[in-house]
């Protein structure tokens, strides 16, 4: 499985045409074809090629439904 | 735009524009919803179907209140809808409410319906959460809408057969709580 450094993730931000990956708890999913993740944001305020440990913490829904997504590697730490 | 409206949620420290974007978007979801709703509706026939009929009806109807309810807060906060209501479509807050592939499987149109008003109830939570003490009419609107979300999502729910709700359908007038902002 791959890994990749925050940098190297902020490069899949989702945006002209590219793909949309977001980490979450050391996982890194790709919801580039989720209608709720369309240009790389969710909701106006959340946005692909970031690690969202801490913004789910706080959202209106679990990580399940990250978990829905396939996963494409790792973040490196 | 009202120039004094905007200046002050701008002071409240929030960020205006994304505040529009997420009315907009939401905006979206209620219109696009109304308009998938008529489908399943259509669609909620038979001896399984005609008794969900009538609280997909209202669902519907108090949807297209929360588009009209929604709409003026958009503009007074100095933004507006899409020219082109393909692009407002796309943008909505929440997928496609589409008829299942059997549209006669009253149990999977019911599945769409609570999925629709799940992400209805997410949504406007995340706003309320957003505004909460600094936009006080958009939070307002946001509750308003937030408390008739959640009792289409306890109707649905309880037909899915995921215990008492402790709600009864509309009597009377629709949009009990929403009502307010569309006279
Ligand atoms: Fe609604
Ligand atoms: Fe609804």
């Amino acid at each position: 499985m791959e890994e990749l450094t925050k940098e190297e993730l902020q490069k899949y931000d989702g945006k002209e045409g590219r793909k949309a990956y977001v980490a979450c708890n050391g996982n890194i999913y790709d919801v580039t074809d989720s209608f709720l993740w369309k240009n790389g944001k969710h909701q106006v305020i959340h946005h692909a090629g970031e690690d969202l440990t801490g913004e789910l913490r706080e959202a209106p829904h679990d990580i399940d439904f990250l978990k829905k997504f396939p996963v494409m590697g790792r973040l490196k730490k | 735009m009202a120039k004094v409206t905007r200046e002050m949620v701008e002071k409240a420290g929030l960020n205006v524009d994304e505040i529009i974007e997420l009315l907009v978007k939401n905006a979206g979801a209620e219109l696009t919803t109304y308009y998938y709703y008529t489908i399943l509706r259509a669609n909620l026939i038979g001896l399984q179907g005609e008794g969900i009929k009538e609280i997909a009806e209202t669902a519907r109807i108090e949807d297209r209140n929360h588009f009209e309810a929604i709409v003026p807060r958009i503009y007074e906060l100095g933004g507006k809808l899409p020219e082109d209501m393909k692009d407002f479509h796309d943008v909505s807050a929440c997928p496609p409410a589409a008829l299942p592939e059997d549209p006669t499987d009253v149990m999977a149109i019911l599945k769409v319906l609570v999925e629709a008003e799940r992400c209805a109830v997410r949504g406007y939570t995340h706003l309320c959460n957003i505004t909460a003490g600094k936009d006080h009419r958009t939070y307002d609107l946001a509750l308003s809408i937030l408390n008739e979300e959640i009792e289409h999502e306890s109707w649905f729910s309880e037909f899915l057969g995921e215990g008492p709700s402790g709600h009864f359908l509309r009597r009377g007038e629709t949009s009990p709580f929403v009502s307010k902002f569309l006279k």
